[in-house]
């Protein structure tokens, strides 16, 4: 009897398995219980919630120029949430992937500034490319040799990465790379150094795409991907097994930084056509929501960046419509992604109430 | 189970209504109005820059309102200088704006990346220098004679110190003014300039300290620079910066100041004397009419004192010297008619030596001015080849603390 008083009002427990229909209608109503939930804010400025929503739709998807500038933004999340998929894999927290992306883009700005009159444009783009590839890759490879030589906290070493190469930024747009005297811009980069459009965007979408099979092959049908997976299962094991965890650590992350410097070379070369300190633009973070909701799914990642590009393109509109401020629409975005990632706790744990009647008929 | 199913019919039920309804509701056809767009790097709360252009926007529908033309305004608040001024641009030419404002120096770049897609609409570049003699026609450049603003706010300064002087509170030699800038930008030299002149044609033995903070709205750097410029004997406070904190901090130091683009008198009694603005609802009222009246104006459009696109906020008399008023009447009815040339090359000098040749515009895109000779008739003609200003030079008198930014 004592036994049973002292039983919560609810208990977790873990579940076993779940059925994949059940598990999707799960997913399912936690985005329509965002949805209505969501409501709450647009209702509380004096809006009509089922106009607000058919704006967000009608402003990202609407008109064909909509539709080009919704994955405009989804490119560079889909991107980065790719790269930073192996790390998390790997249980190797990078968060330092808008560093990333900034040192990419430094590297392809510097050749589009001063290398567009001396090679072709082919040519260039393509230095540009490999030279944001190895910048970014460089930048990422710092904090593991560091995590895999003295063991130091990855989360806030990449962190702090950001901020230095956000810094340098900084400095080159008010210095040695400054257009007009005092007006902190760095020039428009010349035609030959932005990346060709395809079908009306810039080919950004085509590289990403690509991306996604092959960080789908890398992730699930070779060596390295293996590897990295049983590392983020159990370091002991893999050092059991005789992988070089360090070594691993570092290419798995000069990997990932490699693919955020070309992020920021698409941003630069094919959207900014400039470079600022606002280059990565929050992108390295959105995309550890897009990484964990897609459950480090390349092929999901498309899907989930796009859902998070129409909600940001549709906010931009609704903003525009309705003048309401844009925040609005970036706590309705909060609480769609908070419920997409708590569902996921629902999937995994089931909640006993104390009065559930199985377990209390069954005591007695 | 059969409870969670009937929710989630709910639910769909209730979110199939969402979109059934939103995309009928989308896209409203307004009357005859005139669509207009205004895109903004800040909002209205900084009580600054932008504040100062949705004073502009307002006042000028309510003219234009009068004589019967509606407008219908399409604002984007706190957009980036970077590709989401693209966007923000693309966004409200498919509003079906027919004329687009962006209100900051770093749009333009990216405005113009947009504009050729959209030779029907006018895109406007405030404050900036490119639109107005490129190739495109849909594109063009504004700006005011903001530094006569600046050279009267000198003389209400000047004032200010020489009656300091005359009451024995400063020696004529600590007549020191404290000036906290954005960047070492053309824009900033050439407005604090202007100011100095002003102060120096009242009060000769004046001399001013330039600090510049690196950005263009830092709350806690301006009060910073501000105290710092205080610390080291200023006893007159201006800025060319977004925040009202140099006016704090000169109140807070027993000294006073003079502010820009909004009255501070408001959030310093005892310090700011008097603001100087730019007008933009002139530019707007007259953009906007002629468009519908079928007509263009010039790409690059710049105004002054005499046409009210400078204006200056009201007087704070119980700190202002005795008099004031008077000269700054004066002095502005001097400006409008041309009697005074702010930029009078008789008035100030470069290294010990009278300035008698600077270009105005660059033309060969290395940043560096090459073209038009803008010193002639004894003086600089600033914003004369061009409606965003140039005039760059470090004269006599003014030490530059920081020149870094």
């Amino acid at each position: 009897m004592s036994a049973e008083v002292k039983t919560p009002f609810v208990r977790l427990a873990k579940r076993d398995s779940m059925d994949p229909k059940k598990v999707w209608a799960i997913r399912l109503s936690s985005i329509l219980v965002a949805l209505i939930l969501g409501m709450i804010p647009i209702m509380i400025t004096g809006q009509n919630p089922f106009t607000a929503y058919g704006i967000i739709i009608n402003g990202s998807l609407g008109k064909p120029i909509y539709i080009k500038q919704t994955i405009k933004i989804a490119i560079p999340l889909l991107g980065c949430a790719l790269a930073i998929a192996p790390c998390f894999k790997m249980r190797f927290w990078n968060i330092g992937a808008e560093g990333q992306i900034t040192a990419g883009a430094i590297a392809a700005s510097y050749f589009a500034l001063y290398w567009s009159d001396k090679v072709p444009s082919f040519v260039l783009i393509l230095i540009m490319f490999v030279t944001a590839a190895i910048a970014g890759g460089i930048w990422g490879l710092i904090p593991a040799f560091f995590k895999a030589k003295w063991n130091t906290n990855e989360t806030l070493f990449t962190l702090m990465m950001n901020y230095i190469i956000i810094g340098i930024v900084s400095w080159l747009q008010g210095g040695p790379w400054e257009g007009r005297k005092g007006s902190q811009l760095i020039p428009m980069f010349n035609q030959s150094a932005r990346l060709p459009e395809i079908f009306g965007i810039h080919c950004g979408w085509i590289i990403v795409l690509l991306l996604v099979v092959l960080m789908h092959i890398y992730m699930n049908y070779t060596k390295h991907g293996y590897e990295i997976a049983v590392i983020g299962d159990s370091e002991n094991t893999a050092r059991y097994a005789g992988m070089n965890v360090g070594k691993i650590m570092m290419r798995t992350m000069f990997l990932s930084g490699a693919i955020c410097g070309v992020v920021g070379f698409i941003v630069v070369s094919g959207a900014n056509h400039t470079l600022n300190n606002g280059v990565a633009n929050g992108v390295g973070f959105t995309s550890i929501t897009v990484a964990w909701l897609s459950q480090l799914n390349a092929f999901a990642m498309i899907v989930i960046s796009l859902i998070l590009a129409i909600l940001t393109k549709g906010a931009n509109t609704l903003q525009t419509r309705l003048k309401v401020p844009a925040s609005i629409s970036d706590i309705v975005t909060g609480i769609l992604l908070f419920c997409m990632l708590s569902c996921e706790f629902f999937i995994n744990y089931k909640l006993i109430f104390r009065h559930g009647k199985s377990e209390e008929e069954a005591s007695k | 189970m059969k409870k969670f199913t009937v929710l989630l019919m709910v639910m769909l039920m209730t979110v199939s209504m969402v979109f059934a309804n939103g995309t009928t509701e989308a896209a409203p056809a307004k009357s005859e109005a005139i669509k207009v767009g205004l895109i903004c790097i800040g909002d209205e709360n900084d009580q600054g820059y932008t504040y100062n252009f949705i004073r502009g926007q307002k006042e000028a529908t309510e003219k234009l309102a009068a004589e019967g033309i509606n407008v219908e305004w399409v604002t984007k608040y706190n957009i980036g200088e970077d590709s989401t001024c693209v966007d923000a641009n693309i966004e409200v030419a498919e509003e079906d704006c027919k004329i687009i404002f962006n209100n900051s120096y770093g749009f333009e770049p990216f405005m113009l990346e947009v504009a050729p897609n959209y030779p029907n609409i006018d895109f406007v570049s405030c404050t900036n220098c490119v639109s107005s003699h490129d190739a495109l026609p849909n594109t063009f450049n504004a700006f005011a004679n903001i530094y006569e603003g600046r050279y009267v706010a000198g003389v209400v300064a000047g004032l200010k110190l020489n009656q300091m002087i005359s009451e024995g509170k400063i020696t004529a030699d600590k007549a020191v003014i404290g000036y906290v800038g954005a960047f070492s930008f053309a824009e900033v030299i050439s407005g604090f300039t202007s100011y100095y002149l002003g102060a120096k044609s009242v009060c000769p033995s004046v001399t001013m300290k330039v600090s510049f903070v690196g950005s263009w709205s830092d709350a806690t750097a301006e009060a910073d620079a501000a105290k710092a410029l205080a610390d080291q004997g200023c006893v007159m406070i201006s800025q060319h910066s977004d925040n009202t904190t140099p006016a704090t901090a000169a109140q807070s130091a027993g000294i006073f100041h003079t502010g820009y683009n909004n009255d501070m008198t408001s959030v310093a009694p005892n310090a700011s004397l008097i603001s100087t603005r730019i007008d933009w609802s002139v530019y707007f009222y007259e953009f906007i009419k002629a468009f519908v009246a079928g007509e263009k104006l010039d790409q690059d459009w710049c105004k002054g004192m005499e046409d009210d696109a400078v204006k200056m906020t009201e007087l704070n008399t119980a700190i202002a010297a005795p008099g004031t008023q008077a000269k700054m009447d004066q002095v502005i009815a001097d400006i409008s008619s041309g009697k005074i040339q702010v930029f009078d090359t008789s008035k100030f000098t470069v290294k010990g030596a009278t300035v008698t040749h600077a270009f105005a515009r660059d033309t060969n895109g290395d940043f560096a001015a090459d073209t038009d000779e803008a010193v002639f008739d004894g003086a600089y003609h600033e914003s004369y080849f061009q409606s965003a200003p140039y005039f760059t030079e470090q004269i006599d008198g003014i030490t530059w603390l920081n020149a870094a930014y």
